[in-house]
């Protein structure tokens, strides 16, 4: 739908909403009722404004204690939550450089297909991660529609994978939370936002950010870049990590509607798991129905 | 004209006819104890009811259990056809036999299970409608089962994200049709008060001579003689 003015709905969105209003009146809502909203925080990346320094991904190495690896480092993996890489193509060339974390999604898939409930959301919008809780199932991973969470090794026997991801520096907000002070904490924000020495990177109140962000893209649109957008606003709910771009998103190999593997994890724990579980209620309520009317009406004597 | 007693007639005389051989019954036990811990070790994934909290160390390792017990469910069919090939292509031709008596069979299955109304019955061979039907969900949902499991077992982090989830849907899919056919497999197998000799011949290997001639007509008559002696009752209108 626009943002403003009469709803444009086309053809694939009426029957994507038809089907989201439907399974909303059958099953009871999950998650949060609202969009991304008020009092919610986020981290605002700007890629105009990256050099590529990698200040980000060292700060959360240092910050979270995940070991160092060689630089540069070339992909996300479970001890590496902050990747910056150069696109090619992207912009002319002229900025490159994206940073891939956790998006923090509103509608986040990976928290509907958690079996567990190592992952949730966080009352601030970010999708926390609390890896004593995570069984290694690794369906996350396999939801996330960014491919953010990344498995560790997979155990061939046992099918073990314990995912990991950027927590957005959880440790600190509960820390705050819990009147203890978090020690190393290097500012009370993700330490990627506090360590960017361009401004790149910054956190902050999400509706703030997200208008100092239009504010931005239009300056740049202004200037060299014709494409320059904003990611996130209301892809999959809204992201809690916000992108301003140079380019259109499949150039940074962003899809252009997140949303889809939330309903897909909707449809996977709202119906086939439930469907699966009923089974068995289902199963011994009508195999007891049956036993007490075979017992009444089947006399073996006269069967015999 | 008088009768005269010998010692023998008081005596009850019990024909048993062989129904499943010893290796037939030892796959049908071993499937059945992998189906189980299959079923319960799948299942605590899909309710919250059954989530961790503090167990979650617990929950890790019935992933092995799960796989331990997949070994077992997907080797037992492979095993036999290996042991013996053309018994088992008998079978498979058998469970793939349908005619319009399944029908009849169908319809008179309500009346006759929950109330006792056997008259309707259609002759079956050794193999009746809601075995094979069993049988046949049993054998697509493990063929199933096995690919879906075995891709997502050596295919997570390797084949595309949506293909494993294509595969992790259409497993749980298949438990929910697989466990349905179970529990009416079980509840006529162990728990139906007529069926009793059925689970009798899962175990020792035979039923009697009444309950064949009952149950399966067409395979202890054969097929002529079952369906004529079928045809003729009818014609008589009397069961």
């Amino acid at each position: 739908m626009s943002e403003t003015g009469a709803p444009r709905v086309n053809r694939r969105d009426f029957i994507r909403l038809s089907g989201a209003s439907l399974s909303g009146l059958l099953l009871h809502p999950s998650g949060r009722a609202l969009a991304a909203g008020e009092g919610e925080l986020a981290i605002l990346y700007d890629a105009s404004r990256c050099i590529g320094c990698r200040a980000c991904e060292r700060a959360c190495k240092e910050f979270n204690g995940l070991p160092a690896v060689e630089e540069p480092n070339t992909a996300l993996s479970p001890t590496s939550w902050n990747l910056i890489a150069a696109r090619e193509g992207v912009s002319h060339g002229q900025q490159p450089y994206f940073n891939y974390q956790c998006m923090h999604c509103t509608d986040a898939a990976c928290v509907m297909a958690c079996p567990s409930g190592a992952l949730a959301i966080d009352e601030r919008g970010f999708v926390s991660f609390d890896k004593n809780k995570c069984i290694g199932c690794g369906y996350c991973s396999q939801f996330c529609p960014f491919g953010i969470p990344q498995l560790g090794e997979v155990n061939l026997l046992t099918g073990q994978a314990v995912a990991s991801k950027c927590t957005f520096c959880q440790d600190k907000f509960f820390a705050a939370d819990s009147g203890v002070p978090c020690a190393d904490a290097g500012g009370g924000g993700p330490s990627c936002a506090e360590a960017c020495p361009t401004g790149a990177l910054i956190w902050g109140d999400r509706r703030t950010l997200v208008a100092r962000a239009k504010g931005r893209v239009s300056e740049l649109k202004d200037g060299d870049h014709k494409d320059a957008m904003l990611y996130g606003e209301h892809e999959a709910g809204g992201l809690h990590r916000l992108s301003i771009l140079l380019d259109e998103p499949s150039a940074y190999g962003l899809p252009e509607d997140p949303g889809g593997q939330f309903f897909l994890a909707r449809i996977y724990r709202k119906i086939i798991q439930p469907a699966g579980f009923a089974i068995f209620g289902v199963a011994l309520a009508g195999v007891t129905a049956a036993y007490g009317l075979a017992r009444r009406n089947i006399h073996m004597e006269e069967v015999e | 004209m008088s009768v005269r007693l010998r010692d023998t007639d008081s005596v009850i005389h019990i024909r048993w006819i062989p129904r499943y051989t010893v290796l037939e019954r030892f796959m049908h036990w071993v499937h059945t104890a992998s189906f189980l811990p299959l079923a319960l070790t799948g299942l605590v994934l899909f309710s919250p009811l059954l989530q961790c909290g503090a167990g979650c160390v617990a929950m890790r390792n019935l992933r092995i259990l799960h796989r331990i017990a997949a070994v077992f469910f997907g080797a037992t069919p492979i095993i036999y056809a290996l042991v013996q090939p053309r018994r088992m292509l008998m079978h498979v031709r058998e469970f793939f036999n349908f005619c319009r008596y399944d029908i009849d069979w169908l319809k008179a299955a309500v009346p006759y299970y929950l109330l006792g109304r056997h008259g309707a019955m259609p002759p079956q061979p050794r193999f009746n409608t809601g075995e094979r039907m069993n049988a046949i969900v049993m054998i697509v949902g493990a063929a199933v089962f096995g690919i879906s499991g075995l891709g997502m077992w050596f295919g997570k982090g390797v084949i595309p994200a949506n293909l494993y989830l294509a595969l992790l849907m259409v497993h749980d899919l298949a438990f929910i049709v697989t466990f349905a056919m179970f529990m009416v497999h079980f509840y006529l197998a162990v728990i139906h008060p007529m069926m009793w000799q059925s689970l009798v011949s899962m175990r020792f290997g035979y039923v009697s001579e009444s309950y064949a001639r009952e149950h399966h007509a067409r395979w202890y008559y054969g097929r002529e003689r079952a369906i004529q002696l079928w045809e003729q009752q009818k014609a008589e209108g009397g069961h």
